[in-house]
């Protein structure tokens, strides 16, 4: 065979990074730029309290990019995980608040609701052949219709003593949700870049027809991953009703997009075939230090939404100019 | 008996017939090359051997077995592989992951199966080094790489497990002279070993100099099937537009 | 790899260009003021008397709100950042009765005294979940939805009689449950012939609002009189009622907002009940000072409310008047 042609000899030690890493690098960098800016124009920021905070407020939005992260690598997109949060804490509520039913259930009944709605996904996805954009926007509607029609619109208010501990407690001064959310990363990280669940996760979003042809089963995974998307969103319905001591029928409103922003701010490939949860954390930190920065300085909520648009499309403009084969479909 | 047999093999997506009845088979050994013009059905037979498509009527039989309805990853285990013409490679991906791809090497680690990469990497430079490809690190995300050595990685995909069958879907159409040589030498390595080859290409030079045997399709059907050296290239040709007047059934 | 640092130092700058730098100054006491999103104009004229109380009481203020009324975990989120800051004094609009609880238990912890502004927070919740509130203040929501009710029994007369249509607020939000519930609760002593037919929630929002309003028109196209619990939906409401003709039916909403009060100028919505949010505001910040030098402060403030009328607007006597921001 002859040998390489110039563009790839040029590139070669940045490819010996495999893309991956070196765009991790970029969202390290600018997380760590955005926290040094932060420090000299609050001086509560550094604070431990507030790095708490922080971590604790990007915790629920994370958990759903965590799920995110896998969806997208596979080249689909879940628009209900909004929804599927509130419908979740609603039904964990209502079990618990509602019946009376021990902690636990409601736990599981949070969990067991965003699965089941995930895997409809998944099966609407693949058996219907119908594109996911469309059935998670119709879930969208449904999932948020349920929570509204099942707690009759208010909120579900007190909940067992263990779940608000999920939500409230601090063992040695760290929130329980951080906890979940680094647990639930490190588990995700493992599952996405070391199982073959994770490889064939990015390989159906790099190139479905070759996955196919080489004999990964593409509609199981399919429907794995919305289930599994599924149920981070009712793990993040969990996390969201024990915070708030309620289960919220509006809970989790527009939370679809900030998860989506925090997956392409960590790198993964909005086409899919690439994804990383350590990207992800850090994308969703950026986000979060940048909304508690902007809260610190009394700014307009307006102006943060400019704020962190403007980060998406600058940091996403970033990966642009440094990767040819990022954005090819 | 041969290592695989068609038999009256049908396909019909809706309201056409793709194929219509194809009859052939390929013995060990040996290179048989399928021709025919754009829409004859060579891909979609191909894709019905490799089980990315069920057939609706007939038999495949491979190694005495049918393989009728069994799913890629089943019909790459009983040995045989394909090279396709877009690659099939995922590119976002290393050259040692594309090698591997759907048969990673696992470890157990805590009773959990996890991806063996550095295994799967020292495998895949030990491959590339035999098939004497040209490629710097196994490392290197794969859509980086030049064509030839893209082709090479699927090459080395499609040998690494030992097949008894390997299907080239027009392996020759994108490359320089030399690098064609380099794949007509490898066809016939593969022969001298005893795996049989499934050549479909339009370049008839490169049919006549390594195939044993030419099997010309033409609207889903199998209209001439005869061994290299009793034909001629005018006679392919002929075969493959249709002037010698054939009934369709 | 200069390159890449280079820019990303370039992106963090561009963020923080688009943010106002607030430098508080640490000898004046902060109150912190949370609200719920100052999209409505009734929130931004509570922001100004709030500048205005504090200007008086020689306070400074920490103010920060959400994109909107139902952004319930970034509220949340934002009261919990108030708190890092170490404010004064809490004044928080909450969302609704149950959304803040968590971050006003901590500020009892931290002894930082917490504001109920504009009677978002049910006293029944707040004491049942242990957090303590130094004081609410806010409209008497129950007593501007029973002038609502009279103002439209003085125009229509005591035996009047007619469907009505009333839209509330957001579910389960207390400040719409008692306006709706004032409302009816004094037309039906007033007037009794006037008949509720629906009541249904506009989620505060003027399309929906004007959605509902064509809705019932259609089935009860002899409707007299729409009563909306905040002015945002009265407009949308009127807007409905207008085009499709209606021009006898009588439109009420609630808060005197700036837009309600043109609209009533131009005689298209008939009345508002203003709920001086200005007022509001400013009584709120007066009323911390008072407390944080160990006065005694009523638990329970109601901030008068006014009946705007094209009448009243325009004979421009009222004392309140100056208070309708």
């Amino acid at each position: 065979m002859t040998s390489a042609s110039t563009p790839a000899a040029s590139a070669s030690w940045r490819a010996r990074f495999a893309g991956g890493a070196a765009l991790r690098l970029e969202s390290l960098v600018v997380l760590a730029v955005l926290c040094a800016a932060m420090a000299l124009l609050s001086n509560v920021f550094l604070s431990v309290s507030n790095i708490l905070n922080i971590l604790l407020a990007t915790s629920v939005f994370g958990v759903l990019a965590i799920g995110m992260t896998f969806v997208i690598s596979s080249a689909g997109i879940d628009l209900s995980v909004g929804s599927i949060l509130a419908l979740s804490g609603v039904v964990g509520a209502m079990l618990t608040s509602n019946l009376g039913l021990p902690w636990w259930i409601g736990v599981l009944g949070c969990l067991a609701m965003g699965a089941f709605t995930g895997a409809l996904n998944g099966f609407l996805i693949t058996e219907g052949a119908i594109p996911p954009f469309i059935v998670t926007l119709g879930m969208l509607g449904v999932a948020r219709g349920f929570a509204l029609v099942l707690s009759n619109g208010v909120s579900i208010y007190g909940l067992p003593a263990a779940i608000v501990w999920l939500g409230q407690g601090r063992p040695f001064g760290v929130p329980v949700p951080v906890i979940i959310l680094l647990l639930t990363a490190l588990v995700a990280h493992v599952l996405l870049a070391h199982t073959r669940f994770g490889v064939y996760t990015q390989v159906v979003g790099d190139n479905e027809g070759a996955a196919r042809a080489m004999g990964v089963r593409v509609e199981r995974m399919k429907v794995l991953i919305y289930t599994l998307s599924g149920l981070l969103s009712g793990l993040a319905g969990l996390l969201f009703a024990a915070r708030i001591n309620s289960g919220e029928p509006t809970a989790g409103l527009n939370y679809e997009l900030t998860a989506i922003t925090a997956a392409i701010l960590g790198g993964t490939n909005l086409f899919g075939g690439r994804g990383s949860v350590a990207g992800t954390l850090i994308g969703a930190l950026i986000m979060g230090v940048l909304q508690n920065g902007l809260n610190l300085m009394a700014v307009r909520p307006f102006y943060q939404q400019i704020a962190i648009g403007a980060v998406l499309i600058l940091a996403v403009w970033l990966d642009r100019i440094n990767s040819r084969e990022g954005w090819r479909r | 008996m041969s290592l695989l047999e068609l038999n009256d093999v049908r396909k019909t997506f809706g309201a056409i017939e793709a194929l219509r009845g194809v009859t052939f088979s390929v013995d060990a050994g040996s290179a048989v090359a399928l021709v025919g013009d754009n829409g004859a059905g060579k891909s979609t037979l191909m894709k019905t051997i490799t089980g990315v498509h069920h057939p609706d009527g007939g038999e495949i039989r491979f190694d005495g077995v049918s393989i009728v309805g069994r799913d890629p990853g089943e019909i790459r285990e009983a040995g045989i592989e394909m090279i396709y013409q877009d690659l099939a490679l995922a590119r976002m991906r290393d050259v040692a992951s594309n090698i591997f791809l759907g048969r990673e090497l696992t470890r157990s680690v805590l009773g959990v199966k996890l991806i063996d990469t550095s295994r799967m990497r020292s495998e895949a430079e030990a491959m590339i080094e035999r098939l004497g490809a040209r490629i710097p690190s196994v490392t290197q995300m794969t859509g980086q790489l030049s064509g030839g050595q893209q082709q090479s990685v699927a090459i080395a995909r499609a040998l690494t497990f030992n097949p008894k069958l390997v299907i080239m879907d027009e392996p020759t159409a994108a490359l320089a002279v030399r690098e064609v040589e380099h794949v007509l030498d490898l066809i016939r390595t593969l022969k001298r070993d005893g795996i049989s080859v499934i050549l479909i290409s339009h370049r008839l030079t490169d049919v006549f100099s390594v195939c044993d045997r030419i099997v010309v399709l033409r609207q889903g059907q199998v209209i001439a099937d005869d061994a290299t050296r009793s034909t001629s290239m005018n006679a392919v040709v002929a075969h493959i537009v249709g002037a010698h007047s054939e009934q369709a059934s | 790899m200069l390159k890449r640092l280079t820019l990303g130092a370039a992106i963090a700058a561009l963020a923080l260009g688009l943010a106002a730098p607030a430098a508080i100054g640490a000898d004046k006491p902060v109150y912190g003021v949370l609200m719920k999103t100052l999209s409505n104009p009734f929130w931004g004229a509570m922001e100004k008397g709030v500048d205005v109380g504090a200007k008086n009481a020689g306070v400074d203020i920490f103010l920060d709100a959400v994109e909107s009324d139902q952004a319930a975990e970034p509220q949340l989120n934002a009261c919990n950042t108030m708190l890092q800051k170490k404010p004064a004094a809490m004044i928080t609009a909450a969302i609704n009765s149950t959304i803040l609880l968590p971050c006003l238990k901590q500020a009892n912890e931290m002894k930082i005294p917490v504001v109920d502004l504009d009677n978002n927070l049910d006293p029944a919740i707040t004491k049942k979940a242990g957090v303590d509130v130094a004081f609410h203040i806010g409209s008497d929501n129950e007593a501007a939805g029973g002038k609502a009710a009279d103002y439209l029994v003085s125009v229509l007369g005591k035996g009047a009689k007619g469907p009505v249509l009333v839209i509330e607020g957001l579910s389960g939000n207390i400040t719409g449950e008692k306006r709706a519930h004032g409302f009816a609760a004094e037309l039906k002593k007033e007037a009794p012939g006037l008949d509720i037919v629906a009541s249904l929630p506009g989620d505060w929002d003027s399309l929906k609002a004007a959605n509902i309003t064509n809705d019932t028109l259609q089935r009860t196209p002899n409707l007299v009189a729409i009563f909306c619990a905040n002015d945002d939906m009265a407009l949308g409401s009127v807007e409905a009622a207008r085009s499709a003709g209606k021009d006898k039916l009588i439109v009420i909403g609630v808060d005197g907002n700036t837009n309600a009060v043109k609209s009533i100028k131009a005689g298209r919505l008939n009345a508002s009940v203003a709920q001086l949010p200005y007022l509001v505001g400013m009584q709120a910040v007066e009323g911390v000072k008072k407390l944080l030098a160990g006065d005694k402060v009523a638990e329970m403030t109601y901030v008068p409310t006014l009946v705007l009328t094209k009448q009243v607007l325009e004979a421009n006597k009222d004392p309140l008047l100056q208070y309708v921001k």
